[in-house]
């Protein structure tokens, strides 16, 4: 959802995976505007990448900061994809004026039958831990970093500072760790 | 790290507009102006992020017109300059666009143009490309960040030999695409500027001077492409002798070359960059044996015409598909999915079988859409609520006043529940096309709403328009101090810029007063019940009235001031019966199933839903 700090998760990746020699492509849905509304970064990483986006069915990874926006973008993964998102659910405008319920169980379910692989974090509780709520997407960058083996955890810290201002450094780089650990533990 | 003082040979991840941002400071750019417009913000505010403001002129104009003319008088100074713009843009500067390549350049003088094959943000699928054939001016295009970096450091030498501005004509997939970049030397080119009088170059009021201005450019147009070889490092190129061919540029190259890669196929593959003037010669070289050529590109046919039309002129025979074909479709952007379709159906069609088969994803759960609606606190939202009050207390139905809206954050009020607009058309328009309805003989009251940046960017003279023509029409400048759509960017209301300038700050009041309104009347419109009597009152008085509705972007509110106080929803008292979201609309409010509720962490404390919830269930929580 705009405003959640997707951007800067995917700026974050594509900076790793520059540090780590590989070419990379994001393609953003970018403006003011978009807050609150769906959006979608798509990040492409390899030896030679040439498109900012894929097809539906060509996700590795969905990393998701909210259930109903997770849930919309399950086409885009490959059968056997792996999802890791928050478990915020924030119900868009449009079903609460007709009276829909967005059910969090339901919505779980939904992921569930799609991916190989669901792992769903409390990501704004790690984050407010951490001394930064808006930092969500640090804890979501954490969690996934110990599900892949592209991107070290060196690089990512280094991209984190490259791209984070520094006044939010700090707690993004505790986001991330409460990540990490909260799947190391689980 | 600051991009536009890290070392040449860093390589860094970088978005189109941030590498088209460095791209200026390696060419030694003196002056950059422009309007903030999706996809093509993100360069002047890259400048102003890094501090480059402190160096060289890089501000925000009050338009696209202004902004190009800016950059041209530097230009013709001698020093280096920029203006960046969307495509609508490019239609607002047009008239001295066309008229620069009488005059030409001096310094190096480039122009972004970026289109929205999608669209994603823009109200056309305007396709600028055609600016070449019509201004007749140079234009380039790149396919990736690094591309455009290169390019734009290019443009300006080229841009320097034919004494011609260049277009650099990007898409959103290129602007605001991040990929991998090395970096370049920084040209230090300081200049003082020097301004040599010559009337018959440029002076357009001579018509024998602009006869013969005219040749000079047709002249000037004949070496473009052999110079462009020469000073551009990213080149018109072709990749592999087939008579199977594939013709393209800019984004959809990168489609192309991937799709090729996964599915194999001998194929040539004929990439252009400089597409005005199209390269005759390169064409004719890199065409030379194709028998079947497929043409990918988005938007407009234009390479097709670029290519049956050298072609014809080559007189040479070959098959050409593309759009008149529907091998590639007329609207919205490409991807490798359609790319694949149109390679495998138009000349790989041994390999047809390697087409994707549409494979019917995971069961979907009916998902409700999620527009972008107006934030939380927003003052738009008070605003349109009040106006739609205020039109059933002066007597009217909503249905028979209609609402003209205009450019910015405040067209979401055309979503639900308000749906409060009846148009959205061009910058300005709001005011000009309310008039012209009253004008055609509409009794009943309209309405026009415009923003603070849209009225100073091309509100003002519509306004002059109908309060000289006596025009019943009520006119609503939502002021919320900022152009906040495209990325909270300066507008001429403020004492400092972004690039740390002081400026004078133009008092909207002011020049509503000195155009000469009939009625005037500013409201804060967090004041809900005075901003709905303020409505009721000047939708019953004849004549131009103007209501400035004034009250800061909540966010930027919320960023200074922090958050005062926030809601929230007492459950006990709380029926479920939605009125606050049916009101609003507030995406911090909603439906848990059976009460509403309010996300603390997105209320920004306006008020409003606690003002209209009839049962007194919704109060203040927490302060901050
Ligand atoms: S308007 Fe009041 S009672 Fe009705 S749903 Fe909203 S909070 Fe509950
Ligand atoms: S007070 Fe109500 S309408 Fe205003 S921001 Fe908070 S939830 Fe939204």
């Amino acid at each position: 959802m705009g405003g959640q700090g997707g951007l800067t998760l995917s700026r974050t990746l594509a900076a790793a995976a520059v540090l780590e020699g590989f070419s990379v492509r994001t393609g953003e849905t970018l403006g003011m505007s978009q807050r609150f509304g769906s959006v979608v970064s798509y990040v492409r990483i390899g030896d030679r990448v040439l498109s900012p986006t894929f097809s539906d069915g060509g996700a590795d990874f969905i990393l998701g900061l909210e259930l109903v926006e997770t849930a919309r973008t399950l086409k885009l993964l490959k059968p056997g994809g792996v999802v890791v998102a928050s478990d915020a659910v924030k119900p868009p405008v449009s079903a609460s004026l007709s009276r829909e319920f967005c059910d969090k169980k339901k919505l779980l379910e939904t992921i569930g039958s799609a991916a190989s692989t669901v792992v769903v974090v409390p990501a704004r509780r790690l984050a407010t831990g951490a001394g930064n709520p808006r930092a969500a997407n640090m804890v979501i960058l954490g969690a996934f970093y110990t599900l892949q083996n592209t991107l070290s955890a060196d690089s990512i810290r280094r991209a984190i500072s490259e791209v984070v201002p520094s006044k939010w450094l700090e707690s993004s780089l505790r986001a991330f760790e409460l990540g990490v650990s909260y799947l190391r533990r689980a | 790290m600051n991009l536009l003082k890290a070392p040449e040979g860093a390589r860094l991840a970088l978005m189109g507009n941030e590498a088209i941002a460095r791209g200026l400071v390696e060419a030694g750019v003196s002056v950059v102006s422009g309007y903030p417009g999706t996809p093509s913000s993100e360069v002047i505010a890259t400048l102003h992020e890094f501090g480059a403001g402190s160096e060289i002129y890089v501000e925000w104009a009050v338009n696209e017109r202004v902004a190009f003319e800016i950059a041209y008088g530097a230009s013709i100074g001698g020093v280096r300059a920029a203006v960046t713009m969307k495509a609508p843009g490019a239609s607002v500067a047009l008239d001295p666009i066309v008229s620069s390549a009488y005059g030409g350049v001096e310094g190096g003088l480039m122009v972004l143009v970026a289109d929205d094959p999608g669209p994603h943000t823009t109200q056309t699928e305007q396709d600028d490309r055609w600016l070449g054939f019509l201004a007749k001016l140079p234009v380039l295009s790149p396919s990736s960040p690094q591309e455009a970096k290169d390019i734009v450091v290019a443009s300006f030498d080229l841009s320097e030999e034919v004494k011609l501005p260049v277009i650099l004509r990007t898409t959103t997939r290129v602007n605001h695409t991040v990929g991998d970049v090395v970096l370049g030397p920084i040209r230090r080119i300081k200049r003082v500027p020097q301004i040599q009088k010559d009337v018959p170059r440029f002076v357009r009021a001579g018509m024998l001077w602009n006869l013969e201005r005219h040749r000079w450019l047709n002249n000037q147009l004949s070496v473009v492409e052999e110079v462009f070889d020469r000073v551009s490092p990213v080149r018109n190129s072709v990749e592999g002798s087939s008579r199977l061919c594939v013709v393209t540029e800019g984004a959809a190259y990168n489609y192309v070359a991937e799709v090729l890669r996964e599915v194999g196929g001998d194929v040539r593959v004929v990439k252009l960059v400089l597409l005005y003037p199209p390269p005759k010669k390169f064409l004719s070289e890199a065409l030379d044996g194709c028998e079947r050529i497929l043409v990918v590109e988005e938007l407009d046919p234009y390479l097709e015409l670029v290519v049956r039309y050298t072609l014809s002129e080559l007189g040479r025979n070959a098959a050409v598909y593309g759009k008149s074909s529907k091998h590639v479709p007329m609207e919205g952007e490409l991807s490798t999915k359609i790319v694949r379709k149109a390679l495998l159906s138009a000349l790989l069609t041994d390999k047809a079988s390697q087409e994707a088969s549409e494979t019917s994803g995971p069961s979907q759960l009916k998902i409700a859409a999620r527009p972008p609606p107006m934030c939380p606190g927003c003052p738009h939202r008070n605003m349109y609520v009040a106006l739609l009050m205020g039109i059933s207390r002066a007597g009217f139905r909503r249905g028979e006043v209609p609402v003209f809206g205009d450019i910015g954050c405040y067209a979401l009020g055309v979503q639900p529940p308000l749906e409060a607009i009846w148009t959205e058309h061009s910058m300005g328009a709001s005011i000009s096309m309310a008039m012209g309805l009253k004008v055609a003989g509409y009794e009943k009251p309209v309405v026009a709403v415009i923003g603070d940046s849209t009225f100073f960017h091309a509100g003002i003279q519509p306004l002059i328009e109908a309060v000289h023509k006596q025009v019943d029409i009520l006119v609503v400048i939502a002021d919320n101090s900022i152009v906040a759509m495209t990325g909270h960017q300066s507008t001429p209301a403020w004492s400092t810029v972004e690039s740390g300038r002081k400026t004078k700050p133009i008092d909207i009041e002011s020049i509503v007063k000195a155009v000469g309104v009939n009625h005037l009347e500013a409201v804060d419109p967090y004041d809900i019940d005075s901003t709905v009597k303020a409505f009721e009152r000047l939708l019953r008085k004849p004549g131009v009235k103007v209501l400035i509705s004034k009250h800061p972007c909540a966010l930027v509110e919320a960023r200074h001031r922090g958050v005062e106080v926030r809601y929230g929803v007492v459950e006990d008292r709380c029926t479920g019966c939605l009125a606050c979201i049916r009101v609003t609309g507030c995406p911090a409010i909603y439906f848990d199933g059976s009460k509403a509720r309010i996300d603390g962490e997105d209320c920004l404390g306006c008020g409003l839903c606690a003002r209209f919830c009839p049962y007194g269930a919704i109060e203040v929580v927490s302060s901050g």
